[in-house]
């Protein structure tokens, strides 16, 4: 007994000491398991929420964030997630959480689980040349536009294809002023779509960059919040990142090659309607990709998975959400495909028109900016385009 | 008055090319590399089917010009090559 005693207490202390362990992920009800990029936090949180309110098929999106070019690698080769990921509480286990607040954790179960769906903020082609294997299914998803963004303190507005080819090839020998400290050019590692997009636009390859590598775009926030030389200071970012801190970062209007003027990604600088983005004036976006696991005859091994993936993409999904999922695209400042009159194939590419099947530009609108387009019900047919979430679209 | 009259009608054709005031001539071709005033090519008026006609298609958005040159810019307004 007395050999017994100092056990238990050895027991005891040691539980006291031990902070609580994350609960393990697959006891959270219908885990689908992602690895994302970091510009898809915001929707991604959104997105979680609606997910496991949804009554007709609830949903747990249960998370990691990394590089593009590492999650396509995690899903193509099946590279299991372990430790930590991270979730959304329901409104019955959170009514305050807010998509400002913090994500929960839990425990990847077993020795890992490979993700059910990656995503790409860019396309594939810009991280790999090698086709996708047969058991990975691709829908390109909502548009993801990049931004350079400057401290809110600086008199700079726009910067031109040739000046970002300076600023970010050449560094403080490009002599691009104000932009001549490369301890103020605050980027991303080579892995990253925001770099990745940007080289291809500016020609300037992942591996020529100069200025401060970040892994994530928290840390280029941070560092263009804090910069104590404003003026010299600039960043890369996602759009959606930049949008949700536009009283602290200032979206630079950007000149693409051959373009006789610089636009913003809104039709103004204080826009949130991503008309230029829409239609080609800003030329700095690329669609993201969105993959799971398909099985030999072709057929998602995760119902859940494809579930998630169709309303991303704006497709129709049984059972119908108790959400709409274009709000949560349109809110973090994303742009549906469907609302997209520009296209393009390979990243930086040439733009060309675009007509999508299912036009969503008047639903769109109403969400960001308000629209023009006519109102039509069951009872109010369109006098012309077809009846489409109240509105009359042109398709 | 003439400078008026013509200005109004300018005002009248409608689509803007930036904030710049620059104005697409109904007479001209849709792109052309003539500068105006400003120095700056106007817009194209016409339905865009390239990337060149895409991105530089009349608009009412925001606009920004631009006029500076970088430094190492080569006097053919050609790209060096990056560093190695």
């Amino acid at each position: 007994m007395r050999r017994l005693i100092p056990w238990i207490a050895l027991i005891a202390l040691g539980g006291a000491a031990r902070p609580a362990a994350a609960a393990t992920c697959d006891t959270l009800p219908n885990p689908v398991y992602l690895q994302i990029g970091d510009t898809q936090l915001n929707l991604v949180k959104r997105l979680g929420r609606a997910l496991r309110n949804n009554t007709p098929n609830p949903i747990t999106l249960v998370f990691v964030t990394s590089g593009s070019c590492t999650n396509i690698n995690a899903i193509y080769t099946r590279v299991p997630i372990t430790g930590n990921m991270q979730y959304i509480p329901s409104t019955a286990e959170d009514a305050a959480w807010t998509p400002a607040s913090a994500t929960l954790t839990c425990t990847a179960p077993g020795t890992g689980v490979v993700p059910d769906i990656a995503n790409s903020a860019l396309l594939n082609s810009a991280c790999t040349t090698a086709a996708p294997p047969a058991t990975v299914h691709l829908q390109q998803g909502p548009v993801q536009a990049y931004v350079m963004g400057v401290p809110i303190a600086s008199s700079q507005v726009a910067i031109t294809y040739e000046e970002a080819y300076f600023v970010f090839g050449f560094g403080a020998a490009g002599m691009v002023t104000p932009w001549i400290d490369e301890a103020q050019m605050f980027i991303r590692t080579v892995t990253k779509s925001t770099l990745l997009a940007w080289g291809a636009n500016i020609s300037v390859p992942a591996n020529k960059w100069k200025g401060m590598a970040f892994d994530g775009s928290p840390a280029v926030v941070s560092a263009l919040q804090g910069s104590t030389t404003p003026e010299k200071a600039i960043g890369i970012l996602g759009v959606e990142v930049a949008d949700a801190l536009r009283s602290s970062i200032k979206i630079l209007a950007f000149r693409a090659k051959g373009q006789h003027l610089a636009y913003f990604p809104d039709s103004t600088s204080t826009g949130r309607d991503k008309r230029n983005v829409r239609d080609g004036h800003y030329t700095v976006w690329s669609p993201t990709v969105w993959m799971d696991t398909v099985d030999a005859g072709g057929a998602p091994v995760s119902a859940n998975a494809r579930y998630v993936i169709d309303l991303i993409v704006g497709r129709s999904v049984a059972p119908a959400p108790n959400f709409s999922a274009i709000d949560s695209v349109a809110a973090v400042g994303l742009v549906p495909d469907c609302a997209m009159g520009v296209t393009r194939s390979f990243e930086g590419g040439p733009l060309s028109i675009y007509k999508p099947a299912q036009s969503c530009v008047c639903k769109y609108e109403s969400l960001v900016v308000g629209s023009a387009c006519a109102t039509c019900s069951p009872t109010n047919a369109c006098a012309s385009g077809v009846c489409r979430d109240g509105f009359c679209e042109v398709q | 008055m003439r400078t008026l009259i013509f200005s109004i009608a300018v005002m009248a054709l409608g689509v803007g090319c930036g904030d710049d005031g620059v104005k697409p001539s109904p007479d001209a071709p849709p792109l052309h590399d003539a500068s105006v005033d400003s120095g700056t090519p106007t817009c194209f008026s016409g339905t865009p089917t390239t990337h060149e006609q895409i991105i530089n298609a009349c608009t009412s958005a925001q606009g920004i010009e631009k006029t500076t040159k970088p430094p190492l810019l080569l006097p053919d307004g050609a790209l060096p090559a990056l560093p190695p």
